[in-house]
Order: C-alpha cells, then structure tokens, then sequence
C-alpha cells in the first residue's frame, strides 16, 4: 500500500468522523408547544404502553417499542425505534434491569430528554432483592402487585403533568379513574387467590417473575430457573421443585408465555416419577402483556387472566391428565 | 436524518476494520473465526463479574478481550500441531470456552441477567444515542472506537503487506525465506479478535459477523489480486451498510438483520456473474467455444 493511498485513507476516516460529530446533535425541536398538540411518548414494554394510554388518554400519542410476548431482554430494536426515540417528548421505560443493556441506552437518551423509569416512584423498602443478585439489585416485575402498578400511574401522571402543565387536571381525572378500576381489581385478585385451598396455593412457574404476586397475594412462589431467560434449569432445580410439587399434591404449573416449555415438561416428567400428576395449567403473562384489541392486551386484563388461571387449576380436585 | 447517517456510518466503519481483515480470513480458510470468537468470550465476562461484581462496560470488554484472544490462540495453535484441520480446531475451541461460561453464569451468577445479550452486544440502532465530546463537537461514541480499530488494522496490513500476503498464499515458502509465519498468523488472530469485540460492543454480534466474512468471499469470486479483493471487501461492506439501512427503514425491521441480507444478495449475485467461476461466465466460455470449434471446422468446399 502507497503512502498516497493511506493518505486518502486517512483523509477519509477523517471526515466520516467529522459526519458522524455534526450530526449527533440534541433532537430537532418541534414545531407546536406541548400544550398545544399531542405529546409524543415512547415506552418500551407494553404494560407500560397501555397505562400511559389510559392515563394520558387523548393528550398522549404513543409509540410501544416492545409488542406482545416480547422478553425486554430479547426485544431487537427496528430502524424506526431510533425516531421513535429522538423525537419522543417523553419516554418511559421499566427500570430496575428490566431492559437489560438497553439501560445504557435510557440513560444517555435521560441528559437530552425526559426519560422516566415508571418504578422510581415506589419506596425501595417495598422492593422485592433480585433473587441471586448483588446488594442493590431489585427484582424488576412489580407489577404483578396491583398496588405497585398504581403507584408506577402516579409517577406516569406526574410526569405528564410536568411536561404538559396545561392539561395537569385531566391527567389527575384519568388517574384517579384508573386508580379506581386497579383498587378493584386488587381485590378481585385477592379474592380469587384466596379462595384456592391452602395447600395448593402453590405457584410453579419456569422463570422466577412472581415473587410481588406472591407476597401480596398470599401464594407461595416457586420457579424453576432463576430470573434470567437466558439461564438454563438445572437437573438439580427440576428434582427440588418436582419434590415440593409431590409433596403438597399440587394439581398444576404454569408455562409463561416468554420461557420455552420445555423446562416444564421436564418437570412434569419428574413429579409423575414421585406419583404426582400434575398438569400445566395455562400459560401465564409475565413479560409482556398480550394482543391489542384482545381482553389480556391491556394491564388489568393481563392480570385478571392470570389470576384467574392460577385460580381455576390450582382449586381443581380431581386431576385429569392433558385436559 | 442525522440519527440515521450517524447508523450508517457506524456500520461503514464495521465493514472497513472487519473488510480490511477478512480478505486474509477467508483466504486462509478460518472465516468462522469471528463467530467462535462471538461465543468464547463468555467466560470473560463471567470472570469480571466474579472477581468485580460489575457488568459495566469497560471492563467487561476487557474480559471478554483477554478471552477472545486466548480463543485465537488456542485456535491457531491446534492448527500448528497440524493434529487437526482448520475448521476442527475452530470447532474444538470456542464450544469449549463457551460451556465454561454458560457453567459461570449457573453456577455464579443465577439470578441476574449476565449473557452476551445484556452485557457485551450492542445494537447499532443505539449508536447515535450514545456520545462523547472530542474536541467541542459531540461525536458517536462507537464510530471514535471504531475508526481507532480502522486505523490499527490500516496499519497492520499496510506495513506487513507483503509478509501477510506470502505467509497466506505460500507459509512453507515464507518460513523458508524467514517471514515467520506462525508470528504473523498470530498478529492476524490477535487483530481479529480485539476487532470482533469492539465492533460487538458497538454494533452486536451479527453484523460484525457478517462483515468479516460475507464481503471477503463475495470479492473473492470477482477478483484474483489481494490488493483488488481488500478494497472490494470494503466496497461491498459499504454498499451493504447503505442498503440495508434504506431496507431497513422501509420495512421497520432490524438495521444490522437488513445488512446482513444485502451482503449476502451481493455474494449471491457474485456467485451467479463472477466472472471465472460463475455459471453465467461458465455459459458464455461454453458458447465462445462452441462457435471456435464451429469455425475452426472443415471449410466447406
């Protein structure tokens, strides 16, 4: 190679860098005021998506990054997520790890724009530690206790207010109408939990996402694999779960619509081998909420689901396999 | 507009520090290398978090360097013993490295989000986000790392130019003329793997894979000339880069995923009109000789 072509090489380099520096600037301001259009925010789990909705009602125009029975772990961002990013007024994602290295990316986005992790809002006394994690780490799935979820509303409507100061009274009314509906459905999940008899309020599930529901509802929580998807079971958690499975003649687990199933079938296999037929008793949501348009697409109706399903096969007598 | 050049000049960059040592990859026949390379680095990152509890970034790229290194090396000398072939000592390698890891993670670190996903692959579509300062203009952060990588490799074929050229096409002529083979071999495994993990940091595993090997044997069917192919390995990298962004916000889909298929499209194309081997040239030499013959046939008469 010549000394005139690493010239040019070089002379090239430069100014590729050069492209990228001018460019990187803060977002392009928008035309109108907040108070006058719509403000433009983007979430990145849809539970997230859907609560900013009903909160922010017709005030809000929102951008879901994460769609249904997406792992925030795996979610794989499209070329238009990074608009979607820049040109939000405000973005509110789950904080606590949920999005994993994507938090790199929250926290450069928070010294241009408003970016809210929904959680700061909740005490960290009322935090559940991330099983296995180091001091300081939180169990991110909070809102599996409804009464988590309404405190996550208030930081949303808070910041909305913050941002759109003009139409604070309505976000208050839209809040204190969600809240209403989540204090019902608090209880409606308490109700049914605590109608499955004692001995079988016992929850299996292949990934570790429901320590909250499990403290507030009254149902002891075991999981197969710990709280990364990514972790493999080992044959050791299989026998140690399949044994409490058996001992307590629990009728059911649960397959998550995020986790392979095959963990639970190995399961399954195990707790037969000790005389205990058990069946999987529905997919639970844990990661993400379901379809639009669909009842479990939404926040309440997503946990009013899987109450239901914990409920129904865990109060279930007689076992029949495959039903 | 701005956030997207910045995406597509990222991704150039890729393709020019991996274009500019993937020639000598493919040529040499271990263009898997930088996949091994993608999954032996594990370990590495296992290992910060035992010893530091951290998952920040600087020295998880740092563990996971010393491990990709110790990956090459351990790939290049099972080659050496000349007890296994190339593509075996590739395979014999990083499987190994990246079971170790996965027996960290369930063993040490259950219970938090320690994988490649959540610590070490970047994704191109963040790049613009994240910024450093240089010199009173803010400037993406992965295209500083990698036109620092550019320019090491730059110099690392320009100034063993002739030496990497005879050690891949003749190593038993070059050892006997005292090239050092092996020590250059080395040099060319070690660039590969610091390469692989900045560029994994910056972008995430699959784009650098692709552009290490994708572009490279595409222009290796268009050309015979070493010189030729390294800076047809950067073009086709580069058209890569531009296309697939375009497709890429077209379809709303995954930019590096984009830019993978367009370089595959590319070698696609090349394998069909290269112009020695291509089934079309292939037709053509046939036709052409097919007239000679007719020609060259007893006049009538």
């Amino acid at each position: 190679m010549t000394a005139g072509t690493l010239r040019v090489v070089l002379a090239a380099l430069a100014a590729l860098l050069a492209l990228a520096g001018c460019t990187a600037g803060p977002p392009t301001a928008a035309a109108a005021p907040i108070g006058e259009r719509a403000v433009r925010v983007t979430t990145t789990t849809n539970f997230i998506t859907d609560t900013v909705r009903r909160i922010g009602g017709d005030r809000v125009e929102v951008t879901g990054l994460m769609g249904p029975g997406v792992d925030p772990h795996l979610y794989r961002a499209s070329a238009q997520d990074v608009r979607a990013l820049r040109e939000a007024d405000i973005v509110f994602y789950g904080g606590l790890g949920l999005e994993g290295k994507m938090a790199d990316l929250l926290a450069d986005l928070a010294q241009h724009q408003t970016t809210t992790a929904v959680t700061d809002g909740i005490p960290r006394e009322a935090l559940l530690p991330a099983p296995g994690g180091a001091p300081g780490q939180y169990d991110p799935h909070i809102w599996f206790d409804v009464t988590l979820w309404e405190q996550v509303s208030a930081t949303i409507a808070a910041t909305l207010s913050e941002r759109d100061p003009q139409h604070a009274a309505t976000y208050r009314q839209n809040l204190d109408a969600y809240r209403s509906e989540l204090r019902a459905l608090d209880t409606e999940v308490r109700t049914r939990i605590a109608a499955i008899p004692p001995a079988h309020r016992l929850l299996v599930t292949s990934h570790d996402a429901f320590a909250y529901f499990g403290r507030r509802y009254g149902i002891e929580v075991a999981a197969i694999q710990g709280i990364s998807t990514a972790a493999e079971a080992t044959t050791a958690d299989v026998e140690r779960v399949a044994d409490l499975l058996a001992s307590r003649a629990v009728p059911a687990v649960f397959v998550e619509t995020s986790v392979p199933r095959q963990t639970i079938d190995a399961l399954l296999a195990a707790a037969a081998r000790r005389g205990q037929q058990a069946r999987v008793g529905g997919e639970l949501f844990t990661d993400a909420a379901g379809a639009p348009d669909t009842p479990e697409g939404s926040y309440i109706g997503m946990l009013r689901a899987n109450a239901g399903r914990i409920a129904d096969s865990l109060s279930a007598t007689t076992v029949t396999q495959g039903g | 507009m701005n956030d997207d050049l910045v995406i597509v000049v990222v991704a150039g960059l890729v393709a020019t520090a991996c274009g500019l040592l993937g020639p000598f990859l493919v040529l040499r026949r271990i263009a898997l290398l930088s996949d091994a390379v993608s999954h032996a680095v594990l370990p590495g990152i296992v290992a910060v978090w035992l010893v530091g509890q951290t998952r920040a970034p600087l020295p998880v790229i740092a563990g996971a360097a010393a491990f990709a290194v110790l990956c090459v090396l351990a790939i290049d000398a099972l080659r050496a013993s000349g007890l296994v072939a190339s593509d075996a000592a590739i395979a014999l390698v990083f499987p190994a490295l990246f079971s170790l890891g996965v027996l960290g993670v369930t063993h040490f670190a259950d219970g938090i989000h320690l994988d490649l996903d959540s610590t070490i692959y970047g994704e191109i579509a963040f790049t613009p986000f994240d910024t450093v300062t240089l010199g009173g203009v803010e400037v993406a952060r992965a295209a500083v790392v990698l036109a620092v990588v550019v320019l090491a490799n730059l110099a690392l074929i320009a100034l063993l130019w002739k030496e990497l050229k005879a050690t891949t096409f003749d190593p038993e002529f070059s050892a006997t003329v005292r090239l050092r083979p092996r020590l250059l071999s080395r040099l060319l495994l070690v660039a590969v793997a610091v390469t692989a993990v900045a560029a994994f940091e910056a972008v995430g595993a699959i784009l650098v894979v692709t552009m290490l090997i994708v572009p490279a044997a595409t222009a290796y069917l268009l050309t015979d000339r070493l010189v030729v192919m390294v800076g047809l390995t950067v073009g086709i990298g580069w058209i890569g880069a531009v296309a697939g962004h375009r497709i890429a916000l077209g379809l709303d889909s995954s930019i590096a995923g984009a830019m993978g298929l367009v370089c595959a499209a590319c070698f696609v194309l090349a394998l069909v009109g290269s112009p020695r081997y291509g089934p079309a040239a292939r037709a053509m030499r046939h036709r052409t000789r097919a007239v000679d013959t007719a020609g060259a046939g007893p006049r009538p008469g």
